[in-house]
């Protein structure tokens, strides 16, 4: 009971230090984004609570005068919040990521399966060079690609819609995901596949029967890595999307919040804290599995 | 088996989490909230009743209301009396140089381009001006000096550009503590004697030497000040003097007396932010600090003054920022698009002037009447001091000769910055760091002039 107890104590000391610090941005862009102007600029406020200030005609305070509250509650404007769902198009950026984010998983899913499997089992000795050179493709950085690849959109008259980036993001995510699963599918053993054919499946059906579901790990975080390249994506879709309603967060917030050279910090907070939520709970959800993928570990 | 329950439970809630997680995602995406147009782009032709289409795009103002205007009222109001659909699209301003190029390699983009540095090096890729221009000076008489030398190519004859607005630049300081320490940044001088007063009360000065805007406007405005120049009025190379050295040296000797070395990794809201924060006590921008402290922290903005820059050999300051459009060759809509133009400067520049809160001074000085009334009319009374600068303080980057395509070319590669930052970082000295730079320059040069540019 006690050695229990001290090892418990001994694990919350190691990981509570991490547990903070990488907790704490998202507590800092949530205290941020809901100070007020006056709180934020007074450098002689103590930033981790919400501290009284003179509000600007455009701050509402909704939680005045309840000062029973802790941190200093009772401070906090919600106007950055409102600003960006009521002034800017955050919704459909919001949205714009999610639905790119879907399709360009689903084609990369499409794509990457069947070519890292190709890779590990049929390809034979050059499998492995190929999988390189595919995977060298992926460091071929955006800013070189994107004035060819403008001409390309041009071309095909997909300037300003999200299907410009719906073909291009498929450019870097299914190199890396083939390349990835490629190592994952190596880990299978082959014998698994063959026990299956001698029962009398196709080798599609033994893939889909067999070999995917115990590459469950692998094509998790072929899906997780790849929405969050997505979601993280800047300069294809600054240059190829110009109007506001089909961009995505990662160009609306920086291209619409920062107005000229002043930053406007609570409303980027904001923006920025609101997809991150559910993104980190997604990350946590899938965290074991996240690892075993990238570890090619199939069998624990 | 315990263990095995736990497991199939702990999978199955996840995978009901990620059935439901899709469920939802797909509802949303399917009941018509969605993304509306998105994926298939705006939607181009629905319900639309003009006959023509206008593209243009341009920087976030950093004032939310002038973009409100512009977008909402007065390009609505123009493309009505014009049979025209206008839409306006937003880049930050750092992220336009990009674009810009996107559109080039594309051959496709906005019909009107508006760059926020006079953009020399696009001159083939743009139709020239000179008709509408003829039209705006017939109208309000002569364009500004710095906006003629920020359109206009003379080796070319090309007006490639329509500068429609530049924005004086004055120095913002923190009256308060300048006063602590007894001086005023009215000279070089001054300031340099205040700085190690000011870093030690922990108030130190911030000139940017960094890789862009600002750090560029600030610098090369010192060198001026200095009487150093990048060329001449022929576009021949004149840096390696020793006006520039005297200018690299004092910078060098500013910054280990008064500065902090985040200057070396400024961006253009540095000035902004740290102003703001209430870290520095003196940078140089346009009004936007002061605009924005009035609206965010009206406590501090009674403590900021504006004034012209400092003086050494003499008072020459640069524009913190020079808007020029241009129409691209592909545009789809030329007449309109300089009909647009045409309209924005006549009868008037008003509208422009009062709503960018009067960071957006007038191409031509006739298209704004009685400047001066007007910015005293503003109630803080600080921005009076706007129309001295802008009359005897402001010139064009590439002064005393035109914005050429050498001059972008330097400007666009920070290679001034880059100059003061060798020296003040004591990588080189002052001689080398100047003979180096200019090296670099005049190769720059003669790949223009080999192209017939300057």
């Amino acid at each position: 009971m006690w050695a229990r107890s001290r090892q418990n104590v001994f694990a919350w000391l190691v990981v509570g230090p991490f547990a903070i610090v990488l907790a704490f941005p998202f507590y800092w862009m949530l205290m941020t984004s809901l100070k007020t102007n006056g709180d934020l600029y007074n450098v002689e406020n103590v930033p981790f609570v919400f501290n009284e200030a003179e509000a600007t005609p455009t701050e509402r305070l909704p939680l005045k005068d309840q000062e029973w509250l802790p941190l200093g509650v009772e401070n906090i404007t919600t106007s950055s919040y409102e600003f960006i769902f009521r002034d800017t198009k955050y919704v459909d950026w919001i949205q714009n990521t999610a639905l790119l984010g879907l399709v360009v998983v689903l084609i990369t899913l499409a794509l990457a399966l069947p070519a890292g499997y190709a890779l590990a089992r049929l390809s034979g000795g050059w499998g492995q060079s190929a999988g390189v050179g595919i995977f060298l493709t992926y460091l071929v950085p955006p800013t070189l690609l994107f004035l060819p690849l403008s001409r390309v959109v041009a071309e095909l008259g997909l300037q300003d819609r999200l299907w410009s980036l719906i073909l291009v993001y498929p450019s870097f995510t299914v190199p890396f995901s083939t390349w990835l699963l490629m190592g994952f599918f190596k880990t299978i053993p082959p014998e698994l596949e063959d026990a299956a054919m001698i029962d009398g499946a196709s080798r599609l059906m033994a893939l889909v029967r067999v070999v995917f579901p115990i590459s469950l790990p692998g094509i998790l975080t072929v899906v997780i890595f790849s929405f969050s390249l997505v979601a993280n994506e800047f300069i294809y879709a600054v240059t190829f999307i110009s109007t506001s309603d089909a961009r995505t967060v990662s160009s609306g917030v920086p291209l619409e919040l920062i107005r000229g050279d002043v930053y406007f910090w609570q409303s980027l907070m904001a923006a920025t804290l609101i997809p991150s939520i559910p993104l980190a709970l997604l990350y946590n959800m899938f965290l074991d599995r996240f690892i075993a993928g990238f570890t090619g570990g199939a069998f624990r | 088996m315990a263990e095995d329950d736990k497991e199939r439970k702990a999978w199955l809630s996840r995978r009901e989490l990620l059935r439901r997680a899709g469920l939802g995602t797909a509802a949303v995406l399917y009941t018509g909230a969605a993304p509306k147009t998105s994926a298939a782009g705006p939607l181009k032709f629905h319900g639309r009743e003009a006959a023509n289409q206008l593209k243009i795009i341009q920087w976030v103002h950093f004032v939310p209301a002038y973009d409100k205007w512009f977008d909402g009222t007065y390009t609505k109001i123009w493309g009505r009396r014009n049979d025209c659909e206008v839409t306006v699209d937003h880049v930050n301003l750092t992220d336009l140089p990009a674009r810009a190029a996107s559109e080039v390699a594309a051959r496709s983009g906005h019909d009107l381009f508006q760059h926020l540095s006079p953009p020399a090096a696009y001159e083939d890729q743009v139709i020239g001006l000179g008709d509408i221009i003829q039209q705006a000076t017939k109208k309000h008489g002569p364009m500004k000096g710095l906006a003629r030398r920020s359109a206009f190519n003379p080796k070319t004859k090309k007006w490639f550009g329509w500068p429609d607005n530049y924005v004086p630049d004055p120095v913002h300081y923190r009256r308060d503590w300048w006063g602590e320490v007894g001086e005023r940044p009215t000279t070089w001088d001054a300031v340099s004697r205040a700085a190690p007063k000011l870093k030690a009360n922990n108030h130190p000065i911030g000139i940017g030497m960094s890789n862009e805007l600002d750090s560029n406007m600030a610098l090369i405005a010192l060198m001026q000040c200095f009487g150093s120049y990048i060329q001449n009025a022929e576009a021949r190379v004149t840096l390696n003097t020793k006006a520039t050295r005297d200018a690299v040296n004092f910078m060098a000797s500013l910054y280990r007396r008064g500065m902090v070395s985040d200057v070396f990794a400024w961006v253009p809201a540095s000035n902004n932010n740290a102003m703001l924060a209430g870290r520095i006590s003196l940078a140089f921008n346009a009004i936007s600090i002061m605009r924005t402290a009035e609206l965010q922290n009206p406590s501090l903005a009674r403590n900021l003054a504006i004034a012209p820059i400092p003086k050494a050999k003499q008072r020459l300051g640069l524009e913190h920022v020079m808007g020029v459009y241009t129409i691209w060759k592909f545009a789809s809509n030329k007449r309109l698009a300089k009909k647009f133009l045409l309209d924005m400067m006549v009868p008037t520049y008003n509208g422009h002037f009062l709503n960018s809160r009067f960071y957006n001074f007038p191409g031509w000085p006739g298209a704004v009447k009685n400047v001066r009334q007007k910015l005293n009319a503003d109630p803080s009374g600080k921005y009076g001091v706007l129309d001295t600068i802008s009359r005897t303080a402001t010139t064009n980057v590439g002064y005393p000769g035109f914005s050429n395509a050498a001059i972008d070319e330097v400007f666009n590669t920070w290679l001034i910055p880059q100059m003061f930052a060798e020296v003040a970082q004591g990588r080189k000295s002052a001689a080398e760091s100047v003979s180096d730079t200019t090296r670099e320059v005049q190769r720059i040069f003669r790949k223009w002039r080999n192209r017939g540019k300057i």
